[in-house]
């Protein structure tokens, strides 16, 4: 974008008045303002809107699924405890599975991303507002769907990776396997809507200038994951909805082996989409570190290319070591070491990650605040969980430790530490942006304590647990066992833990009502969703900002350029090329409409209806469609008189 | 905040582009790989279970008609042309060449869905016989709901140009409409390779 000044055709010496940015913010904000009262609640289609939504449901799931590991940890606090039964054990673990890896991760992260991306690459609105809505319905109608059966004593019990033939029809009648399988149908619309979203607002929709080689590298790691998504989470549609639940509905024998089916299919169809699961939920928690890290070390961020390059190797190799799930099933043993090699060579691009922030670091004068603690806490706890992970990758252990507690601790270690610490960083470091006050340090200091030391109680005394060959997923163990004394410090973490979250939602919440006014950009950080205020209006930026560098806040320090001429009186939205991010066309943004909510709650009835009776998917379809009718037809009621660029290459007027 | 310094106007830009330039083709093409790499899956999974059979399909089952695919296969490209006809009105803002074209593939659409109903039934199994029935099935099934989706939205369309003043984007809509037809028919020949033809060659 070095020739920008070529396409001028305004004064050069001219900066614009604020009386002039005033007018024309308060046009876009008449313009961009969803609707209010009650419908208007409903029919929201603001990114941020539908972000802050998300984000409250998934840490409300994140409770949730805390309220059920803390039932867990009670009952396994001492030998032979009668607290909770087997039945209502094996519920709350496939629940609390279930909960954090579809219900919360997946949706937290790629809530982050909902609100962040478009604000962080200069946009004002994400690439289809309308589809984000309905992604976010989809979402919640599965959570209601889940909690409700539930409390009904129909709550999944077959582990969040429901195995058949255990899940089968003939192992498990009744209808609880077929909740997990329909919520997860939900949740994967929900991140597919939301990657594809994703997908093309970062190709299409950045700033004047954004170039690849610009682009954010938080905004790179949601893009990589959006990838990610669309490649793995049909792979779990695919078992659940397609596979399991008709042979759970309507008799196919996909893994019926005396009809030649095969569950070992199941297995693999799950885990190709299970392991880059895990990455889908660190990749964006290692995108959060990086501004985090550049921001209070005020340094720009070593090994940028690195980084990118990183990510997406990480995100190829994340999908050839599923089977390593599967070391325990009969592979052939080339299968293993091939495998095998596979997990351990995926550390390379995490590790090279790792040292490119303890250079930044290394150079730079890190300020200890809470952000940056929790980013020290994910280094320290997800190296402990990255080492366990190079053990589990060879076969001679796995065979060893598999299906016991040091699995259990490995994988807590891995997703507490590479994917909550920095969320939890990510929160106070983008609290301010989102709310427009401050989290208050000292709690948010007592928090990081209490989760660092309450993580380490909880889940280190599992390790030992785990060689001591205790089981995972059993309700009970006999006193000679020998393993009460390790399960109670493990309960007492998680008391700990429990008490660490509390301080934070009391930070969270009083903050949220009396905290200190943030400002535009409390940290002094460097991305461009800290030139807007904050909270940021609804059509985020007033004029597209042109980018000239990877950090245009700190490169920009007397006054940022800007592109006018977009409308005021319409929404609409700049597009960009996709390498260069040169202005290439204006696009019109929808307006806020019912009906992403009513064909959500349609599918609601296909997906729910369908476990009881076929019928329900014909008529959830119908009148789906009369829903889809209306949407389509509000979104082309916008006639207006357009500059119209042919592919042949010319350019019309037309109304 | 920052003094703010004009150095472009973007007033003259277009409004309504086509193709790659829009966003609505881009969010096309990513349902599109979404589709596409589930079909995959699933031949993937099919192929996966040839290996519990000795014979595919297996003993007492018939190998399915080739004779209704085959024609509807047939009408599937016949269709390419309506479609293509279609953006290429839409391209030219053509109001006229576009409702035209669209009736044409409307009309074209219809058998096809209806032969699909009977094609089904010429898998020659059931989904509930054995794991080979319910891939097939499943396969076939699928592309099915592709196939619907991509009718009832060009009925939708066509409706559309008939009954109100449209904007102008609406010709982008109805060039991405046929981008999206040619993935359907285009996802089709690989199935109908492997569903129909494979177990009689290999």
């Amino acid at each position: 974008m070095t020739d920008l000044r070529e396409d001028r055709q305004l004064p050069v010496d001219v900066t614009l008045a604020d009386g002039d940015i005033a007018r024309e913010a308060t046009a876009l904000d008449a313009t961009w303002r969803d609707s209010s009262g009650f419908w208007g609640w409903l029919s929201a289609v603001d990114h941020k809107t539908i972000a802050k939504r998300y984000i409250v449901t998934a840490f409300l799931m994140f409770v949730a699924g805390g309220i059920e590991a803390a039932l867990m940890r009670l009952q396994l606090a001492r030998p032979e405890n009668t607290l909770i039964g087997p039945d209502r054990y094996n519920q709350l673990f496939t629940t609390h599975g279930t909960t954090m890896m579809f219900l919360f991760a997946v949706p937290m992260m790629t809530a982050m991303g909902l609100y962040l991306v478009p604000l962080m690459i200069g946009s004002r609105s994400i690439a289809f507002p309308r589809l984000n809505a309905f992604g976010f319905w989809t979402y919640f109608v599965g959570v209601v769907f889940l909690y409700v059966s539930l409390f009904l004593n129909m709550g999944p019990d077959t582990g969040w990776f429901a195995y058949v033939p255990l899940s089968g029809p003939a192992y498990s009648p009744g209808h609880r396997v077929d909740v997990w399988a329909q919520l997860v149908t939900f949740t994967e619309i929900a991140a597919l809507c939301g990657a594809v979203n994703i997908i093309v607002t970062v190709f299409k929709m950045r700033a004047p200038g954004m170039s690849l080689n610009r682009i954010p590298l938080f905004v790179w790691a949601q893009l990589v994951v959006a990838f990610m998504i669309v490649f793995a989470m049909p792979a779990v549609a695919t078992g659940s909805t397609l596979m399991l639940a008709t042979d759970r509905a309507v008799n196919m024998h996909w893994f019926n082996p005396a009809e030649g089916g095969d569950a070992l299919l199941w297995q693999h169809i799950f885990w190709f989409f299970g392991h880059p699961e895990v990455y889908i939920i660190f990749l964006p928690a290692l995108g959060m570190v990086t501004p985090i890290v550049e921001t209070f070390c005020r340094r720009k961020v070593f090994g940028y290319t690195a980084i990118v390059m990183a990510n997406i190797t990480t995100a190829f190799f994340a999908f050839g070591l599923w089977v390593h799930h599967m070391f325990a099933t009969p592979i052939p043993e080339l299968g293993q070491g091939l495998f095998t090699a596979a997990s351990m060579v995926i550390a390379v691009p995490t590790g090279l990650q790792i040292f490119c922030w303890i250079a930044t670091m290394w150079g730079g004068r890190p300020r200890l605040t809470v952000p940056m603690l929790f980013v020290l806490g994910f280094l320290f706890t997800f190296i402990n969980g990255g080492i366990t992970g190079v053990m589990l990758s060879s076969v001679a252990f796995d065979r060893q430790a598999h299906d016991t507690f040091f699995v259990v601790a490995h994988l807590h270690y891995v997703l507490i530490g590479g994917g909550l610490m920095p969320l939890f960083g990510a929160f106070y470091f983008w609290f301010p942006k989102f709310t427009g006050r401050l989290l208050k340090e000292s709690w948010g200091k007592l928090h990081f304590w209490l989760f660092l030391i309450g993580t380490n109680v909880t889940f280190f005394p599992m390790h030992i647990l785990g060689l001591e060959g205790m089981p995972r997923r059993i309700y009970t163990y006999l006193e000679p066992n020998g393993w009460g004394t390790l399960n109670l410090v493990a309960t007492i973490g998680a008391a700990i833990i429990a008490l660490s979250v509390l301080t934070f939602i009391i930070n969270a919440v009083t903050s949220w009502l009396h905290g200190e006014i943030a400002g535009d950009n409390p940290w002094d950080a460097s991305g461009l969703e800290w030139a807007t205020i904050s909270p940021p209006p609804s059509y985020n930026f007033v004029y597209p900002i042109v980018v000239r560098s990877l950090h245009p806040l700190w490169e920009a320090t007397v006054e940022l350029a800007v592109m006018t001429g977009l409308r005021a009186d319409r929404k609409e939205v700049l597009i960009t090329t996709t390498f260069d991010a040169r202005p290439d066309s204006r696009h019109g943004a929808p307006e806020s409409s019912l009906w992403p909510l009513y064909v959500a709650l349609c599918m609601g009835l296909v997906f729910i209806g369908s476990i009881f009776s076929p019928y329900f998917v014909l008529g959830g379809i119908a009148v789906a469609m009369f829903g889809l009718f209306w949407w389509g037809w509000e979104s082309t009621s916008d006639v207006e008189r357009e500059i119209v660029a042919l592919p042949d290459g010319t350019v019309v007027e037309r109304i | 905040m920052k003094p703010l310094r004009p150095v472009a106007d973007l007033s003259q830009l277009p409004s309504v582009t086509f193709g790659p330039r829009s966003l609505m083709w881009w969010g096309t093409l990513g349902f599109m790989t979404i589709e596409g790499w589930t079909t995959a899956l699933l031949v993937g999974s099919y192929l996966y279970l040839r290996q519990n059979f000795g014979t595919w399909p297996p003993l007492r089952t018939a190998y399915p008609s080739l004779l209704l695919p085959s024609i509807n296969l047939a009408l599937m490209l016949i269709s390419i042309f309506p479609a293509w006809m279609v953006a290429r009105a839409g391209k030219r803002l053509d109001t006229a060449g576009v409702k035209r074209w669209l009736v044409i593939t409307s009309v074209v659409s219809l058998p096809i869905l209806v032969l699909r109903w009977w094609e089904l039934w010429a898998l020659n199994t059931r989904w509930d016989t054995t794991a080979y029935g319910s891939a097939v099935w499943t396969i076939v099934g699928f592309h099915t709901s592709l196939l619907l989706l991509d009718v009832l939205d060009t009925f939708g369309l066509t409706l559309f140009f008939f009954l109100k003043k449209l904007p102008v984007k609406s010709f982008s809509d109805a060039a991405d409409n046929t981008f999206y037809w040619y993935f359907t028919v285009g996802v089709w020949i690989p199935i109908f390779l492997i569903v129909y033809v494979g177990p009689r060659v290999v």
